[in-house]
């Protein structure tokens, strides 16, 4: 799905409405990145910093900071569970999460301990559209975006 | 709002009690505060993800007892001392805004700082994403740092003067030595209170106007304070565990740091860039040539630059719209020669860092400093380089 021609949500994804975080859950395990949205407002990521593999984390908790226009800001976790990966190629080269968002610009993976239960949480499905129309319409008003 | 103000205080006291206050502000656990005040002469702090090989001299601050530490705020590395006002203001924030907007919150949060400049007769005014300027040149620096339940730490550094040859032999700088050229062109990027106003003015005279002028730009009372009892224990434990641990201040990034420099003949004369990388970002840039531009209009085509993607199109539309600002001081440097020879430079760096990457163990040896190994490399050997240097100081 794209909105407006512009900012692109896929609709498979589940999203963080708070922190623009985005969610693909496939074979038990979570891949974070951030959407398109968030990441037009943020502008050129400078920094990534990512955990080490195997931590565990709490839903809201940070799990890695970013650095862009001199602002910087934790990443926070989604849902809980455990890091079963993160994107190396990411931290070399942050410039990674603005070309490619949804693909080779993925933050870290994770194994959920409660997917269930937390993806309630997110948005996702028929909800995703309304939400993004909204964002969109927010982000404008505030002049964050054009 | 709560207003504290201390002085000489440590590095990593005064970093903690910023970070605390932040989160705790956030969480509702402090009341927001304006926080005013002086490190102890003299402390290196760099940014948030930068490595301090590439930004400090860490054996002349060892040597002389200078501390390092990191700050959780971005940008570049400063050095602070009782000269240097340091600024931190800590908000709840909203919930719902955790990544954006950072142009509109460092505008909205520098509006005391302007008008307490301008209060004194300093012509500064916000410019771009992240400075304070004076006719081009920097006078204060700002960051900003979210924590995690939400608190935001705005932080400034306001130069109210600054030993500008301390500071060349504190930070790392492209210049070989410490000489009065290197300082005249230090001297043309940034400026001072002292220098605005002509005046010897006290630390303590700045801060009553930076009060004021924050009083005004948020229409409120400012009630002097302190850090409560539970505050400064937090603050201990923040510092104890994170802002003496050389776990947090000599942490590393893989983002490498790379550095490239060209030069271009034209019919006006020769025009000199060369740029400093941190990955895809523009850290650093200095123009220079033997042409005549109007004064503190170089810099501000340099600022314009910092903390931008190198990505050609992007270098070439920001120096565009900086150009465009100033088209009569700058009538002298052709606009398109220009852009050339700056997207050059950044190729060379970019060529340099690709090098230092497939071959780590090359000519550039050690992973972790290859950054300040290969920005040497390209100094001392691949171009030519006449010695002149971007500014590091309020960045």
């Amino acid at each position: 799905m794209s909105t407006n021609g512009h900012y692109s949500f896929p609709p498979e994804l589940y999203y963080d409405g708070a922190t623009h975080v985005w969610v693909r859950y496939a074979d038990g395990e979570a891949t974070l990145g951030l959407d398109a949205l968030g990441l037009e407002s943020l502008g050129d990521m400078a920094y990534v910093s990512l955990p080490v593999v195997g931590r565990p984390v709490n839903r809201g908790e940070a799990i890695g900071s970013l650095e862009a226009a001199k602002m910087v800001g934790d990443l926070l976790a989604p849902v809980s569970g455990a890091i079963a990966a993160r994107n190396e190629a990411v931290l070399r080269d942050p410039a990674l999460v603005n070309a490619d968002p949804y693909g080779a610009g993925w933050l870290v993976r994770l194994t959920p301990a409660q997917w269930e239960r937390e993806s309630a949480e997110l948005i996702h499905g028929a909800a995703l559209l309304a939400w993004v129309a909204a964002e969109i319409e927010r982000y404008r008003t505030q002049g964050w975006i054009d | 709002m709560r207003l504290i103000t201390d002085d000489h205080v440590t590095a990593a006291f005064g970093l903690a009690a910023d970070d605390c206050l932040a989160g705790r502000v956030g969480a509702g656990e402090s009341e927001p505060t304006l926080r005013l005040y002086t490190y102890r002469s003299h402390c290196a702090l760099v940014g948030r993800f930068q490595n301090v090989a590439n930004e400090v001299h860490r054996e002349y601050c060892e040597a002389h007892g200078l501390p390092i530490n990191r700050r959780p705020t971005g940008g570049g590395a400063i050095i602070m001392g009782a000269d240097q006002l340091g600024v931190a203001l800590t908000l709840p924030g909203r919930g719902d805004d955790s990544y954006s907007h950072a142009r509109e919150l460092m505008a909205q949060f520098s509006a005391g700082v302007v008008k307490g400049l301008n209060a004194l007769g300093v012509n500064a005014s916000f410019r771009r994403k992240n400075d304070i300027e004076v006719n081009g040149r920097k006078v204060v620096g700002l960051g900003i740092y979210r924590a995690p339940s939400g608190g935001l730490l705005f932080h400034a550094s306001l130069l109210v003067g600054l030993d500008l040859p301390l500071m060349l032999r504190i930070l790392r700088t492209p210049f070989e030595k410490i000489s009065d050229k290197a300082i005249a062109t230090v001297a043309d990027r940034i400026t001072t209170v002292r220098r605005e106003t002509g005046r010897e003015l006290e630390v303590a005279e700045v801060r009553a106007r930076v009060a004021d002028g924050y009083a005004a730009a948020f229409g409120l009372e400012l009630d002097s304070g302190d850090f409560t009892h539970t505050e400064l224990q937090a603050i201990a434990n923040l510092q104890s565990q994170k802002y003496e641990s050389d776990d947090w201040i000599f942490q590393t990034t893989a983002v490498p740091d790379a550095a490239g420099a060209a030069k271009l003949k034209t019919e006006s004369g020769l025009i000199d860039a060369q740029v400093t990388l941190a990955g895809h970002t523009l850290k650093a840039v200095f123009i220079g040539g033997d042409f005549f531009v109007g004064e503190g209009a170089l810099a501000e085509l340099e600022a314009a630059l910092r903390w931008r993607s190198t990505d050609p199109a992007a270098v070439a539309a920001a120096l565009t719209q900086a150009y465009t600002a100033r088209a009569a001081e700058l009538a002298a440097l052709p606009l398109t020669a220009l852009i050339q020879v700056v997207q050059q430079a950044i190729r060379r760096a970019q060529v340099v860092e690709a090098s230092a990457r497939s071959d780590p163990y090359g000519c550039f040896v050690n992973p972790e400093t290859s950054g300040a190994t290969a920005k040497e490399q390209v100094l001392t050997g691949v171009t030519q380089f006449n010695g002149q240097s971007t500014l590091k100081q309020g960045a």
